[in-house]
């Protein structure tokens, strides 16, 4: 019984133990199963939160190298390319990588004969992870490097800037370094611009850049550079340059200065011409000038404007103009009384100087500022530089300035100048971007009057049907041409040489309606052949004729040899 | 019955495994076609801007100017002088009178089924 009794008592404490076991089970399975929720909601709720999370798919320019990022191909007005992107292969190395140096090296300098084979070792040897060793390769070299089969060797993809245009248009579109950064011309602008701040932002890379269109005309630039290289063997020139604007609205259509570089190898601008280091700058913005018997117009349109001296007028230009010890002579001298347009025919000092003297040299002064030769250039360019003009005259500092002399300019400022005074007297900022007639006579500044501007035509044509124009007007028959002459004795060791000259001819035309103002100058001009001679307007002349012959048909201008036009340009005090 | 449910799950996660690794196998495979793929616009856009620099090139002035200077002579190229231009209202009109006889002479032989331009023609043929 005892025994029963202890049986059935362990029985009981079996039941209860087992009880206890299961409810401990039970309650262990609870807890885990409790665990296992949380993780679960753990998960689900991290998966909700990435689910939620906003990631950036599409910046693939982060991941991407500094060295793919691309530029804005260039346009001209009409759409063909002047500069655009192309992609090359590379060749980098991984010097850890490579086994044999010897070898690599024996093998590279195969393909690549430009390579120093000291170099290359020197640049293979050692523990780097990358080194360029080739950059901006051929398709074909990259083939052959390829098939060589090189450890430690590859490529990457660069952009590179391409000029098709060679020295065409060089001194306009500048350059860009290796790393495709603008470094002068017009590339650089766009860097300041904003191709910079994308490239920064990472947008600029690898994607196609919107075009950016300049107001160039491909065609009229080809044609003036030819013109200004002929002028470098025709007249045995040192230098050569040009500017064509649009009168009405500041664009710039053909800019050229010789001699030139080639911008697909910017170190060329650099190369020094007969020992001068600065013979390739832009003579047109950044080279300032004395532009001689041109600033005639000037001063002729200064005093017309003034009301002071009318067109009808005479001047004593008899005698030498004295003052103290010296005295300023006539070239051509006539030595009689002129009338104002034959000072400006005969291209007289003596008259001119009486002109300017006769509405005050502090009135001339205040003109040339008004006409923007004081004010920094607009265009878009980095190599710009101010003109060279004293802050006040003096009574001879007047007299020279009268005609061109003690004073220095740059070409442009003269172009834009001549453009306000033929265009009906407005001045507008030169540009070269494409701006329409709309757009630019919101920038108008009036300089001169209507009534003025009318009688600058006139002298230009005058000039160009019977004075020192009219070497270019025979080429340029048809096309209404004007214009002004000046041949400025440079400046040599401080002296005013006497054989070496500059050639200055400063244009416009159709005069009839004026579209278009240019200035052409030769430096050291020399005389074709013994019939001709060396004075601006039997070469700066002629070469204006030539080209105005032969972009006016492009510009479409069309040719008309109806004498009653010039007739028509005739003031009606001189009728 | 517990059993028989253990099986159908044993199986659904062998199918499922089945599935996903199948599924992460196309990914790998879809990625690789696409960086192909992007490799293979990225060799053609590079060709393409070749072939752009190239046309761009062949189409300078710069480039045309010499070929023209080169065969001026043979093909009898010059600039174009202002005698050359005319305007359209510079060009006179018909002054002389039509010749009505020839014309309803020609109309005639056409309605007779004689067309005098081909005679002419097969007369120089032969």
């Amino acid at each position: 019984m005892s025994m029963m009794s202890v049986e059935a008592q362990e029985l009981i404490n079996l039941e209860g133990e087992r009880k206890t076991q299961r409810n401990l089970t039970h309650s262990r399975i609870r807890w885990v199963m409790l665990g296992l929720l949380a993780l679960f909601c753990l998960v689900g709720g991290r998966l909700i939160q990435l689910g939620y999370a906003n990631t950036a798919t599409d910046f693939s320019g982060e991941a991407r190298d500094l060295i793919t990022a691309t530029r804005p191909a260039i346009l001209d007005r009409n759409g063909l390319e002047l500069a655009l992107d192309i992609r090359v292969p590379s060749l980098y190395a991984e010097p850890r990588r490579i086994i044999d140096v010897e070898e690599a090296v024996t093998k590279l300098t195969s393909v690549l004969p430009e390579l120093d084979a000291d170099w290359l070792r020197k640049r293979l040897t050692g523990d780097e992870g990358f080194v360029w060793v080739a950059r901006e390769l051929t398709p074909l070299q990259k083939d052959k490097i390829f098939r060589l089969g090189i450890p430690g060797l590859d490529f990457r993809t660069e952009s590179k800037r391409y000029y098709p245009g060679g020295n065409e248009a060089a001194h306009l579109l500048g350059a860009v370094n290796r790393d495709n950064q603008g470094i002068a011309g017009f590339e650089k602008h766009l860097d300041t611009e904003d191709v910079a701040l994308l490239q920064d932002l990472g947008l600029a890379r690898d994607r196609a850049l919107e075009p950016v269109r300049m107001s160039i005309d491909l065609r009229v630039q080809h044609a003036m550079t030819e013109q200004l290289a002929d002028s470098l063997v025709r007249y045995h020139a040192t230098a050569a340059a040009g500017v064509l604007m649009n009168v009405k609205t500041g664009e710039v259509i053909a800019l050229a200065s010789l001699p030139d570089f080639n911008p697909n190898e910017p170190a060329t601008a650099l190369e020094p011409v007969d020992g001068r280091k600065d013979a390739r700058i832009n003579r047109i913005t950044a080279g300032t000038f004395e532009l001689g018997s041109t600033f005639k117009t000037i001063t002729m349109a200064a005093a017309l404007d003034s009301g002071v001296v009318k067109l009808t007028d005479s001047f004593d230009a008899r005698f030498p103009v004295r003052f103290g010890r010296f005295s300023i002579n006539d070239f051509h001298g006539k030595h009689t009384i002129l009338s104002v347009p034959e000072i400006y025919k005969y291209s007289s000092n003596i008259g001119t100087i009486k002109v300017m003297q006769a509405f005050g040299a502090e009135n001339y002064r205040a003109f040339l500022t008004r006409l923007g030769f004081d004010d920094p250039l607009t265009v878009e360019l980095p190599e710009t530089t101010r003109s060279n003009i004293p802050a006040k005259f003096s009574e001879v500092g007047a007299a020279t300035a009268s005609f061109g002399a003690g004073l220095a300019t740059t070409p442009m400022h003269m172009v834009a100048a001549l453009g306000a005074l033929v265009n009906g007297g407005n001045y507008v900022p030169p540009t070269l971007y494409p701006r329409t007639e709309a757009a630019a006579e919101a920038l108008y500044r009036p300089v001169v009057s209507e009534a003025t501007s009318e009688r600058v035509r006139y002298l230009l044509r005058l000039n160009a049907l019977d004075g020192s124009g009219s070497h270019g007007n025979k080429i340029a028959k048809g096309y209404r041409i004007g214009g002004k002459t000046g041949t400025a004795e440079k400046v040599i060791d401080g002296r005013y040489s006497k054989d070496k000259n500059l050639s200055i001819f400063a244009s416009a035309f159709p005069l009839d309606a004026p579209q278009y103002a240019m200035v052409i100058m030769v430096d050291e001009a020399e005389a074709e052949n013994e019939r001709s001679g060396r004075t601006a307007g039997w070469n700066a002349g002629e070469m204006t004729g030539r080209i105005v012959q032969h972009i006016a048909p492009m510009l479409g201008i069309f040719p008309n040899l109806d004498a009653t036009i010039d007739q028509a340009l005739v003031p009606r005090e001189l009728r | 019955m517990i059993r028989g449910l253990n099986y159908l799950l044993i199986l659904t996660s062998f199918l499922a495994l089945v599935g996903v690794y199948a599924l992460k196998y196309q990914t790998v495979d879809t990625a690789n076609e696409k960086l192909a793929l992007q490799r293979h616009i990225e060799k053609q856009e590079g060709d393409l801007s070749l072939l752009k620099a190239d046309w761009a090139y062949l189409n300078q002035p710069a480039h045309i100017a010499p070929i023209v200077s080169r065969h001026a002579d043979t093909l009898g190229l010059a600039i174009i002088g202002q005698a050359q231009f005319i305007h359209i209202t510079d060009i006179p009109m018909r002054t002389a009178q039509t010749d009505d006889d020839a014309l309803t002479e020609l109309f005639k032989s056409l309605d007779a089924g004689v067309d005098p331009i081909a005679v002419l023609i097969e007369a120089s043929a032969q």
